[in-house]
């Protein structure tokens, strides 16, 4: 591949770690900072794509939306209804048992495909939507793909530095002492339902964020952009890799997941027609080996969480 | 004559810190043997390293010529130590019969003498064998834990506070089954909160205080000692 | 609409289904309650045994011949799966578990995906005419199916409530510790229970697969609905699994007459949701991990 051709395809890669970067840290939230097992990742990034290009995009006939509203409100939306939708589903499931929410964050993730899918006056169906503004997007192509990624640049070290100072906030630190002894931590007052809920919402809008940020990159987005399970899993192998309860951990779980799924794309891409297809399927059988070794071999991920093992220890059995 | 089981200058714990710190406790054939104490005493902690649920860090604990010491509990088990534990101790959605069959899991053969025997020793339970142990009373669910540990003949009993929260009148059929028990051939170590009536009707017995022994004797001596009371008082 | 019509177009469709459903479901069921977890690659292995079966069917077999033996070979997988992937994580919480079995969801499906490709298949070819039994129109694979699923939970129950490692299973969900202390070897029911759910998953796969078609994300679509089943009937009680199946499955069916039939799938969500909330230990009194 010629330089050229190698440079654009570094900066494509970076906005998409990028992105997958935001799902990560928004994960850490959920499950690193606050033990919820959310299955449902592609759910709420879905909304937030949707609902940025709404607002944002060009209209379009049988559908509403298209009202050209400027970027930064599209993303505000995003994140407002990604947590909107999380608020529901985590009044009824936070209080059950970790294996319960899993499922209903994936019943969440298909429902919000099925509506994707078949409301064509919301989302434009199988057609989807088209024409969504994307910033920095007069430039010439390689111009405007590094604009997008210092964009998507700047967007994840804020949000980096917001999680941080949250976590190091009194909140952070009850997120803590309720993640580490929820028993002690209920015994001296502190609402544990509701600091659950409130990092479910947290976590759930940076995801929509992201979402935003995807379909603005694209410009336009379609049911099959992106393959709910293999996103979802992306994420959940790159937090556990790189080193869940660890939010820089997050982000190199996300480079790293991120090039290896690509590069291997890269590989196969040059393989006769016919074995490219299956490829695809042994890269993601790969994926999946990867977590299990990534499991059974370094479970705390490439970076452990500072302050210790995250690991839920059971609480010690009494005489 | 040879203990049954010795336990000697046994140490450990579950996490870091000891909780027993050298216990020792002697159980003769044909024996009832009582331990009290104060609350955290590790009077429970005692028995569940006899059965094997404890990291024992130090001492030796012997049983029929064996030493025991670190064995898994289903090999301590198989050996012929039977420990009802004192919560959780049935299973909650199985027969009475069922129950006793699982007591029974290890044993093959004609179990019939076994069964008679059991249901001997509990005839209220006869009537009851079908029905599940966790609709059952309080009272009768120790029966059944008691009668799923009996079923493998074991040589040596472990009850874990088998009369708490029962009723006085549970607490002396409780009490005149484990003496039945002794007379057909089994130890029984027992943990005991009611100490005055444990005391009363066991043959030997061994106060426990903050993870060491403290006092032993017969069971009639323990009740005289005026120090022993001292620490029970209104126990 | 007329009563026949009801029953051929809603009831018979909505008990099929509801047995299939019902299969599946006493798997997670059995998962839950002895090894206490969500096995979340539950689908995507009766996926895998359907697909044993196509196989076979390929190399010359009936399919209704081919189905116990590939309810074998996938009961040894899933004990290979097990041995493999999930016992080196016991001692940890049991959430490490539950995201290796997604992990092992994705590794299942994609070596159907490679093998078998994703166009939809079928164990055989040619339309089947239906039998009327007194206006009530019944395809003999439906029949084969309720007749199958019948028996086998007949004879699941059977070996839970007669055999000595079928009260040892029970005995292991009701109250592990106790059962070691009567000498049951966990890693011997563990086997066992594997096994029972490797091949009960295929044989749902199978029913499945020979009342629809086959395609190699026929499992994952079923898990939704296998677990609002296993959950609505009371975690770890094999019975609920059966009825909370059958319920699910007639939802689901009757669900086109109240909304579009794109949300055939958000009724499974919507009965798993009300039990959340309304009722989590299910109908007949399970677990409430």
């Amino acid at each position: 591949m010629d330089p050229m051709g190698l440079l654009n395809y570094a900066l494509f890669m970076g906005t998409l770690i990028g992105i997958y970067a935001l799902l990560a840290l928004a994960l850490n939230i959920h499950w690193g900072l606050t033990g919820l097992f959310n299955a449902g990742v592609a759910g709420f990034f879905a909304v937030g794509a949707y609902v940025s290009a709404i607002l944002t995009g060009i209209p379009a006939s049988g559908r509403i939306g298209g009202f050209e509203l400027p970027v930064p409100v599209g993303w505000l939306g995003a994140m407002l209804a990604a947590g909107a939708i999380a608020w529901p589903i985590g009044r009824i499931c936070l209080r059950l048992r970790s294996d319960y929410l899993a499922i209903a964050t994936i019943g969440v993730a298909e429902i919000i495909r099925l509506v994707i899918r078949s409301e064509d006056w919301l989302t434009g169906g199988p057609r989807g939507i088209i024409g969504v503004p994307r910033p920095f997007g007069d430039l010439d192509y390689m111009a405007s793909q590094a604009a997008y990624l210092l964009l998507v640049t700047g967007v994840v070290l804020v949000v980096y530095w917001a999680v941080e100072r949250q976590l190091r906030s009194p909140w952070g630190r009850m997120m803590k002492a309720i993640r580490d002894n929820e028993a002690a931590a209920a015994a001296m007052g502190k609402d544990v339902e509701k600091r659950r809920l409130e990092a479910f919402i947290f976590g759930s809008a940076i995801m929509g964020l992201a979402g935003a940020l995807f379909v603005h990159f694209n410009r336009s987005i379609t049911p099959e952009a992106i393959d709910p399970m293999i996103a979802t899993f992306l994420v959940w192998i790159m937090l556990i890799l790189g080193g869940s309860g660890n939010n820089r951990g997050a982000i190199l779980g996300a480079a790293v997941i991120w090039l290896i799924w690509s590069l291997s794309e890269l590989l196969t891409d040059r393989l006769p027609a016919d074995m490219a297809t299956q490829a695809k399927y042994v890269r993601m059988f790969v994926i999946g080996l990867m977590l299990q070794l990534v499991l059974r071999f370094r479970p705390e991920g490439i970076l452990p969480e500072e302050s210790g093992q995250r690991g839920r220890k059971p609480p010690a059995s009494t005489g | 004559m040879i203990p049954l089981l010795s336990m000697q200058d046994v140490r450990g714990g579950y996490g870091d810190a000891d909780i027993l710190q050298g216990v020792s406790i002697d159980v003769a054939p044909r024996e009832i043997v009582v331990i009290v104490g104060p609350n955290g005493a590790g009077k429970s902690t005692a028995m569940k390293a006899v059965v094997g649920l404890l990291d024992v860090r130090g001492g030796q604990i012997l049983f029929d010529g064996d030493d025991i010491t670190g064995w898994t509990p289903d090999r301590i088990v198989r050996r012929g130590i039977c420990y009802v534990p004192q919560v959780d101790n049935v299973f909650r959605e199985m027969t009475v019969h069922e129950n006793f069959e699982m007591g029974a899991f290890l044993r093959r053969g004609d179990l019939t003498a076994a069964y008679d025997r059991v249901y001997g020793l509990f005839p209220d339970l006869r009537a009851k064998r079908r029905n599940l142990a966790g609709d059952l009373s309080g009272g009768q669910r120790q029966m059944v834990a008691m009668g799923r540990a009996l079923m493998l003949e074991p040589g040596l009993l472990l009850l874990d506070e088998p009369t708490a929260g029962l009723s006085p009148k549970y607490m002396e059929q409780i009490f005149q089954i484990i003496r039945d028990v002794r007379d057909s051939g089994v130890s029984i170590m027992l943990v005991e909160q009611h100490a005055k009536q444990a005391l009363a009707f066991c043959d030997r017995g061994y106060v426990l205080a903050t993870g060491a022994n403290r006092h032993q004797g017969t069971g009639a001596a323990l009740l005289a000692d005026r120090e022993v009371a001292q620490m029970f008082l209104g126990a | 609409m007329t009563v026949v019509s009801f029953i051929n177009f809603y009831l018979v469709p909505g008990v099929v289904l509801g047995s299939i459903y019902a299969l599946g479901a006493i798997g997670i069921t059995m998962v839950f309650g002895i090894l206490r977890f969500a096995h979340f690659a539950h689908g995507d292995m009766a996926t895998l045994g359907a697909f044993f079966a196509l196989a076979l069917v390929g190399a010359g077999m009936g399919p209704w011949t081919a189905l116990p033996f590939a309810m074998i070979v996938t009961a040894v997988v899933a004990i290979a799966v097990d041995r493999g992937f999930y016992e080196h994580l016991a001692k940890r919480p049991k959430i490490l578990t539950v995201i290796a079995s997604l992990g092992i969801a994705l590794m299942l499906r994609s070596v159907v995906q490679v093998v078998w490709g994703v166009d939809p298949q079928t164990y055989s070819r040619g339309i089947v005419r239906p039998e009327s039994f007194g206006g009530i129109l019944l395809r003999p694979r439906e029949l084969y199916t309720l007749a199958t699923v019948v028996a086998l939970v007949l004879g699941l129950v059977a070996f839970l409530k007669y055999t000595r490692w079928g009260k040892a299973m029970r005995a292991m969900s009701d109250n592990p510790d106790l059962a070691r202390l009567s000498g049951v070897d966990n890693r011997r029911v563990t086997m066992l229970t594997w096994a029972t759910v490797g091949a009960l998953t295929t044989a749902s796969g199978f029913m499945l697969g020979i009342n629809n078609e086959l395609t190699s994300m026929m499992g994952w679509s079923m898990l939704l609905p296998m677990f609002a089943a296993a959950i609505l009937g009371g975690v770890g009680r094999v019975e609920g699994a059966v009825v909370g199946g059958l319920i699910v499955g007639l939802a689901e069916e009757l669900s086109v007459l109240v909304m579009p039939g794109q949300y055939k799938m958000a009724t499974a969500f919507a009965i798993l949701l009300a039990i959340l909330v309304l009722r989590p230990s299910g109908v007949f009194k399970g677990k409430v991990l």
